[in-house]
């Protein structure tokens, strides 16, 4: 018994002393490891179909669609169409011209027959994601030839190709000669999946910690091999990791070598310690500013008394957002004053046009008593603050715009104070009273596992309580988050996506269509959709009405676009802080090119679609 | 004959009661609860995609028929034992239509290996080792003993798991920083797969050995210092029979509560242990009872507490069946 004990542990020490991450056969230093933003609870399933199996990441590596917009460079970049879409002058009629001389990973070539059984197969199926949009639009598909396919729609729909255009998600294409023969589509895994992306499935945790793709002998008949012409790393590897203290001692170890995210502490321990690590900037502000969102405290506008306009904006003025730059986020994203995401891209289109309006926008105190909210001395003030901290600031006031934002709202609680009393509010030893003589309470809901949202909810919690309103934050996890928003039991939330945050593209209407009245639902009633505030407005409908039906391109879309700002804006109907940064973090040890700051040739989301087209341009170091 | 009539047979029909009761109660709780798995779904989907409003209504619809949420509670109730019967769970509403017997099953056996043999390992030790630092009081290891399972008995589980990780997968990287088992290996009775199981569970076990030892330690401690002043005891040691044989009387008279805390602990173990799974990464039933929850998928939360439910109900079962053999007053009576 003794000997069996002792030789078994000889064996158990050996082998830790072999200990490898990678399984035999997967070198190292051929290998992408990228941080599995989650665990998957459906390692198996490849059906990208049903509702529940979209999972990011992985759907780069295998599927495919028509269209991309790179989400930092805001390129349109033809996937697997040879070409933009091409509309008839009604809308009512849309042909795709598609690539030739793709294949699928089993060596079936890619034609016009696979686009048209996807879009008939869905639309011959219910409870397929895209079924009810198919059956909504199209009418009839039909091919003009093996790499041409004409769609004709029900009704004018100049934004078709949308469900073809994919940031994070768009309908993939369907291999016909495999799903012909599925007649159950809802319980098909379609695994191990036919490859329409430049990597093949090859292992997996069934417990759904990591994956592993391999990279396609062919991947020259790609989209991805014939765009970029690059090869990109022989094996990808997705680990989820888990709590941030292992991802960090995983990418110290050399085991991670791209991190989707971490708090700003966690990341200057790891930038300290680690010699090859680094963000989307070499040095301050380190994250990515770019990611298309925005981070807001919006209010239910059906609860008092954030139904009225004078209340929001009261709010609004009594936070300092210079203090939830330099206590609460490190200085590091950027304020953002206006419903649209602060990126490099619409900053260009949006915030810096109409920082004018801003700076000349007055709102109503008391009767006949005007005020200038707008601070564009904002940046510079934070510029100073980074300064003394040490960091590096550019003097160029553009550069300072582009690193800190426009600005924002002027810190004023006196005029705050005058806009609430003008509504029968009073302050007595300090505390606000409602009109009725009772304490004003109310609170936050947050999902603390977003770091930005947490940390913002506790300054906003700080700010009001200093100017004298009882707030307070509830926590919550993300499904009881999302409960919450879609039925309107909140009277402040964090959620993001409010106001409409659109892609690397001009048209906003597709995020602001469900504000309309018609898919307005009275809080306590689930709302699915964008309108989780309950706002009901008709200039609300007429814009979003009068850019439905128009083209995307219409310059009066991008008009419309503004006015919708413009009205958000002087409504208050959220308050919209800052940018939506990710602390994106790279080890170079074995891996280097990545996208960054100094060479930005595109977005660095990889959980995202478009990182199809960025991760071959990643570089062996040639360390092994 | 009467032991079966008087003792056994009402413990059998008061295991049945507690899972028909423990079942039924469990399928009505979680349909109290906000989440709605369709919503969740729609959520999802409405943050992954831009989809029309008027098409993801439809598809809220679909997705409600699909999964049998629009039928009355007592016909899905009546379903539900319908299907339990056949051994059937339904399908898994967060993972539609992935069955939730298969969910479960991926998971079960991690849960079930890992926390079995910590447990028991975990009551042994604390077993062991309170009855000698009792027996033994006076010696100086027994009082540093005492002192280090002391300290780490108030360490908060997920900072001694963190630190155990730290120290042997990071500063000493000789264990993996996640998983039950290397990256590629299948399952099989290789010698490989057995030790890269062993050494992925190596880390998890003994943080869970290391926090529950605490307890039990302290409680046996306790219980075996009373019976050092029993009659028995101290005859035993007047009459000169040996230690190893006083150790014996000593560790079998203080079994009987710490079998029924055996018991139970064996019986909860169905449940998995959520911040084990979550720092070592280590598969298992906690994580994905806890996001079952937090979906509000139905079909999977009641899949796991049956499975919970019949562990207790069985594990207080087998120990009431044992007593008569533990504790011979029982027998008597």
């Amino acid at each position: 018994m003794r000997k069996i004990f002792v030789v078994l542990s000889l064996l158990l020490l050996l082998s830790l002393a072999a200990f490898s991450q990678l399984p035999p056969g997967i070198p190292r230093n051929e290998t992408l490891i990228l941080d599995q933003i989650f665990r998957y609870s459906i390692p198996h399933n490849f059906n990208v179909w049903t509702p529940v199996g979209i999972t990011p990441t992985r759907q780069a590596f295998v599927f495919d669609t028509l269209w991309y917009i790179d989400q930092h460079t805001g390129e349109w970049i033809n996937s697997l169409a040879a070409e933009p879409p091409k509309y008839n002058d009604d809308f009512t009629q849309m042909i795709v011209k598609l690539r030739e001389g793709i294949y699928w990973s089993d060596g079936v070539e890619f034609t016009a027959d696979d686009l048209i059984f996807t879009v008939e197969y869905l639309k011959a199926h219910e409870g397929l994601v895209w079924n009810a949009d198919f059956n909504a639009y199209v009418d009839k598909v039909e091919k003009l030839d093996k790499y041409t396919v004409k769609f004709t729609l029900k009704e004018p729909y100049p934004r078709f190709h949308n469900l073809f255009t994919a940031r994070y998600n768009a309908c993939y294409i369907m291999p016909k000669h495999v799903w012909e023969k599925v007649e159950d589509p809802g319980s098909f895994d379609f695994f191990p999946p036919v490859s329409l992306g430049a990597y093949v499935y090859k292992d997996s945790d069934p417990s759904g910690y990591w994956e592993l793709f391999e990279r396609r002998e062919d991947w020259q008949r790609t989209s991805v091999g014939v765009i970029t012409g690059k090869p990109g790393p022989k094996y990808i590897l997705t680990i989820f990791y888990g709590p941030s203290e292992k991802k960090v001692m995983a990418m110290l170890s050399n085991e991670l070598d791209v991190l989707m995210d971490l708090d700003l502490e966690a990341f200057k321990a790891l930038i300290r310690r680690g010699k090859y690590v680094r963000s989307w900037y070499k040095d301050f502000p380190w994250a990515y500013p770019d990611e298309i969102d925005m981070r807001n405290l919006s209010f239910n506008l059906e609860k008092y008394p954030f139904n009225i306009k004078d209340v929001r904006w009261a709010l609004a003025l009594a936070l300092n957002i210079i203090e939830l730059e330099e206590n609460y986020v490190g200085g590091i994203s950027r304020v953002n004053p206006i419903p649209h995401p602060a990126t490099t891209y619409h900053m260009k289109y949006f915030h810096i046009p109409l920082k004018p309006w801003l700076e000349q926008l007055e709102i109503e105190v008391t009767p006949g008593e005007k005020f200038k909210p707008f601070d564009s001395n904002i940046p510079f003030e934070l510029a100073k603050w980074a300064r003394k901290q040490g960091y590096k600031v550019p003097d160029d006031p553009d550069k300072v715009i582009e690193m800190f934002g426009i600005g924002w709202w002027k810190y004023a609680p006196d005029v705050a104070t005058k806009l609430l009393e003008k509504h029968g509010f009073k302050k007595e030893n300090g505390k606000w009273l409602l009109p009725d003589g009772t304490p004003w309470k109310f609170s936050i809901i947050v999902a603390p596992d977003e770091e930005d949202a947490f940390r913002q909810t506790m300054w906003a919690v700080d700010q009001w309580k200093k100017f004298g309103i009882d707030v307070s934050m509830i926590t919550l996890e993300r499904n009881p988050f999302y409960a919450k928003n879609q039925t309107g039991d909140f009277e402040c939330t964090t959620a993001w996506g409010v106001g409409g945050s659109p892609s690397a593209s001009l048209d906003k209407w597709p995020y602001i269509n469900g504000y309309h009245s018609r898919f307005y639902k009275p809080t306590g009633e689930t709302q699915t959709l964008q309108n989780i505030i309950r706002l009901k407005d008709p200039e609300v409908d007429r814009i979003i009405d009068e850019m439905g039906a128009i083209s995307p391109d219409d310059p009066k879309s991008y008009e419309l676009t503004k006015d919708w700002i413009k009205l958000w804006t002087e409504n208050m109907w959220t308050i919209v802080l800052t940018s939506f940064k990710k602390m994106i973090t790279y080890n170079e040890y074995y891996w280097t090119n990545y996208p960054t700051a100094e060479n930005p040739y595109g977005q660095p989301l990889y959980w995202f679609m478009g990182s199809r087209f960025v991760i071959p341009h990643f570089e062996k170091t040639g360390r092994k | 004959m009467n032991l079966l009539k008087s003792y056994i047979f009402p413990r059998l029909v008061q295991w049945v009661i507690v899972i028909l009761i423990g079942t039924t109660v469990t399928f009505i709780i979680p349909r109290f609860s906000p989440v709605n798995p369709v919503d969740v779904v729609m959520a999802s989907l409405a943050s992954y995609q831009t989809t029309d409003p008027q098409a993801m209504l439809k598809l809220k619809e679909s997705l409600e028929d699909m999964m049998g949420l629009n039928e009355n509670i007592f016909v899905q109730y009546f379903k539900f034992w319908g299907r339990l019967l056949k051994g059937d769970l339904g399908p898994s509403l967060a993972r539609f239509p992935i069955p939730v017997i298969r969910v479960i099953g991926n998971a079960m056996p991690w849960t079930i290996s890992l926390l079995l043999i910590a447990t028991i390992l975990g009551w042994l030790l604390g077993m062991v080792l309170g009855t000698f630092a009792a027996y033994y009081s006076h010696k100086s290891w027994s009082k540093i003993l005492q002192v280090v399972i002391m300290a780490l008995y108030p360490v908060p589980y997920y900072v001694m798991a963190l630190i155990l990780l730290m120290i042997f997968a990071y500063i000493f990287p000789i264990f993996p920083l996640f998983g039950g088992v290397g990256i590629g290996l299948k399952p099989s009775l290789s010698l490989n797969f057995i030790l890269s199981v062993i050494k992925h569970g190596f880390l998890p076990a003994v943080s869970i050995i290391l926090v529950s030892i605490g307890w039990r330690f302290m409680s046996q401690r306790a219980l075996t210092s009373t019976l050092l002043s029993s009659d028995f005891i101290v005859y035993a040691r007047i009459a000169g029979v040996r230690n190893r044989k006083i150790l014996f009387y000593l560790f079998r008279n203080s079994l009987l509560p710490q079998a029924t805390d055996l018991a139970l602990s064996l019986g909860g173990i169905f449940s998995g242990a959520l911040i084990t799974e979550v720092v070592f990464s280590y598969p298992g039933l906690g994580q994905i009872l806890y996001s079952a929850i937090l979906q509000g998928d139905y079909n999977l939360v009641i899949g796991i507490s049956v499975f919970s439910i019949i562990g207790v109900a069985t594990g207080a079962l087998i120990i009431d069946l044992l007593y008569p053999f533990l504790d011979p007053r029982i027998r008597y009576s």
